[in-house]
């Protein structure tokens, strides 16, 4: 289980985070949504120590990592892993030398050992003819596949997806949902999402909570959500340009 | 007054993440495993790269400089013999070093900070942390080792360059002979020793300033840019001041 509890964050006199309280169950999948800029990616770097809070506590498994060093989180970033929004792929590294890269570092396996790892996880997401291949020389849906394998790579039991559709075309875009649907159902994965893809979010999602102006707006299935009265709800769910929600 | 207390403020902040950077660089290299590859990547970037720009600059310094001593000494005492040997302790000592440090500041060092300020705006330096790579670790420490032993060589061959054109315009203009030119006598182990220690201060100041005003990159492309401001602007100014420094520490021990 992962506990968010009262997080405040602020960049200078730009207050992202105020006061937020989140639960995350085991197995689900949580979307995080709000307009761009509402804090999504902010809020979920915290549980990966990318970020540290300004006030507020971060709880996983029932032990409080607000305090982790650097050093601490390097164990719990091997249970709970990121697709970053822009596949953040090394652009100095083949496909297969990305994939590698956790399982060395994690593992502490050679150069060696630690491609032939990489290739089998290529496999899964049938990339293993690309797997020489730089990531300049494919496309973004390609990028985003190299990039869950990459995530996948060490068996996590919690995953954290920023925005994994965007930029995709439907199709992979559909692929993705399923990938994530089939993690919870079949091996238990928990997944926290963050979108904007109200195709994505109604189609996958659990639970959904959306963030407001800093704070936890509405928090429940996406049956609430649909029968919700609430305006802001309301105007971001139908995708109305106007509205209450502040720009 | 708000201004200058943000500036002071800026600078400390800078100060610190810099210095911050050079004790976790130097934990790695002592107590985690060298990557062979990494580093010769970057001494093939740091050094092979620049030594074009390294001998073009220093060899005109060197024939500016003869040319420039070369007049003054005819004008005044009408004797150029003695160019070549008041010139080679300088190059040794100061302007070798000083100049091939500055060069390195502008082409490796601005490198340095836009290839990691790139990385840090587009999540790929949180993409390392979560692979278990910290950038301390996997992007400062092969450039930094790549510098420390780059710059001496780049220096060296920078000296020489500088000092064979100072050469060929002495002979060419002053008919100095090459011979006469050449005479060592002037340089001194503690000559030698003061400009290998401004090359290795410069290898250790320039990735790290560089690397940690990339790290500190924030918003988008205009953020890269300024990193890569503020690293050109530092590296060049700490050369300068580590140059005093070392220059100082030297003639100290020397008087």
């Amino acid at each position: 289980m992962i506990e968010f509890l009262h997080v405040s964050k602020a960049f200078g006199r730009q207050v992202v985070l105020a006061d937020v309280s989140l639960t995350v169950h085991p197995g689900q999948i949580v979307f995080i949504i709000g307009k761009s800029g509402a804090g999504k990616s902010v809020l979920v770097k915290h549980l990966l120590g990318l970020l540290r809070p300004d006030s507020g506590q971060i709880l996983f498994e029932g032990q409080d990592i607000t305090g982790f060093s650097e050093k601490d989180f390097y164990p719990l970033r091997k249970r709970c892993a990121m697709v970053f929004q822009h596949s953040t792929l090394f652009d100095s590294m083949t496909l297969v030398e990305n994939v590698a890269l956790p399982i060395r570092k994690h593992r502490g396996l050679s150069q060696a050992e630690s491609l032939v790892a990489a290739r089998e996880k290529l496999a899964l997401v049938q990339m293993e003819r690309l797997a020489d291949r730089y990531p300049s020389d494919i496309g973004d849906g390609l990028r985003k596949r190299v990039a869950i394998a990459r995530a996948l790579t060490l068996d996590p039991m919690y995953v954290v997806f920023d925005e994994p559709t965007t930029g995709l075309d439907p199709v992979s875009a559909v692929r993705v949902d399923r990938l994530i649907r089939r993690l919870a159902d079949e091996t238990g994965v928990t997944s926290i999402v963050v979108s904007h893809d109200l195709r994505s979010i109604f189609g996958v999602a659990d639970r959904i909570v959306m963030l407001y102006q800093g704070r936890v707006h509405l928090d429940g299935s996406p049956a609430e959500f649909r029968q919700s009265a609430d305006p802001v709800v309301r105007q971001f769910i139908n995708g109305l340009p106007e509205g209450p929600m502040e720009l | 007054m708000g201004t200058l207390r943000l500036l002071v403020l800026d600078g400390i902040a800078q100060a610190r993440s810099t210095w911050t950077l050079l004790v976790r660089t130097l934990h790695y290299i002592l107590h985690a495993p060298w990557d062979g590859p990494a580093i010769r990547q970057q001494m093939f970037s740091v050094g092979n790269r620049s030594v074009v720009f390294v001998l073009l600059t220093l060899g005109f310094l060197g024939a500016i400089t003869s040319l420039q001593a070369g007049f003054q000494a005819r004008r005044i005492i009408g004797d150029t013999s003695l160019i070549g040997q008041q010139l080679l302790p300088l190059l040794v000592r100061q302007l070798g070093p000083t100049l091939a440090g500055l060069m390195v500041a502008t082409r490796v060092g601005t490198g340095i900070a836009a290839e990691i300020g790139s990385m840090v705006v587009t999540e790929q330096v949180d993409a390392l942390r979560m692979c278990n790579a910290p950038p301390a670790d996997y992007l400062i420490k092969p450039r930094l080792i790549a510098c420390v032993i780059m710059l001496p060589v780049l220096v060296t061959f920078g000296v020489l360059a500088a000092f064979l054109a100072a050469m060929g315009v002495a002979y060419l203009m002053f008919h100095t002979p090459p011979l006469v030119f050449a005479k060592l006598d002037f340089v001194h182990l503690l000559d030698l020793g003061e400009g290998m220690a401004k090359a290795l201060a410069f290898g250790v100041s320039i990735p790290i300033i560089a690397g940690a005003a990339g790290l500190d990159a924030r918003g988008g492309s205009e953020g890269v840019g300024e990193a890569t401001t503020r690293a050109v602007v530092s590296c060049s100014l700490a050369v300068i001041v580590l140059d005093f420094l070392i220059g100082g520490v030297a003639f100290l021990v020397r008087t």
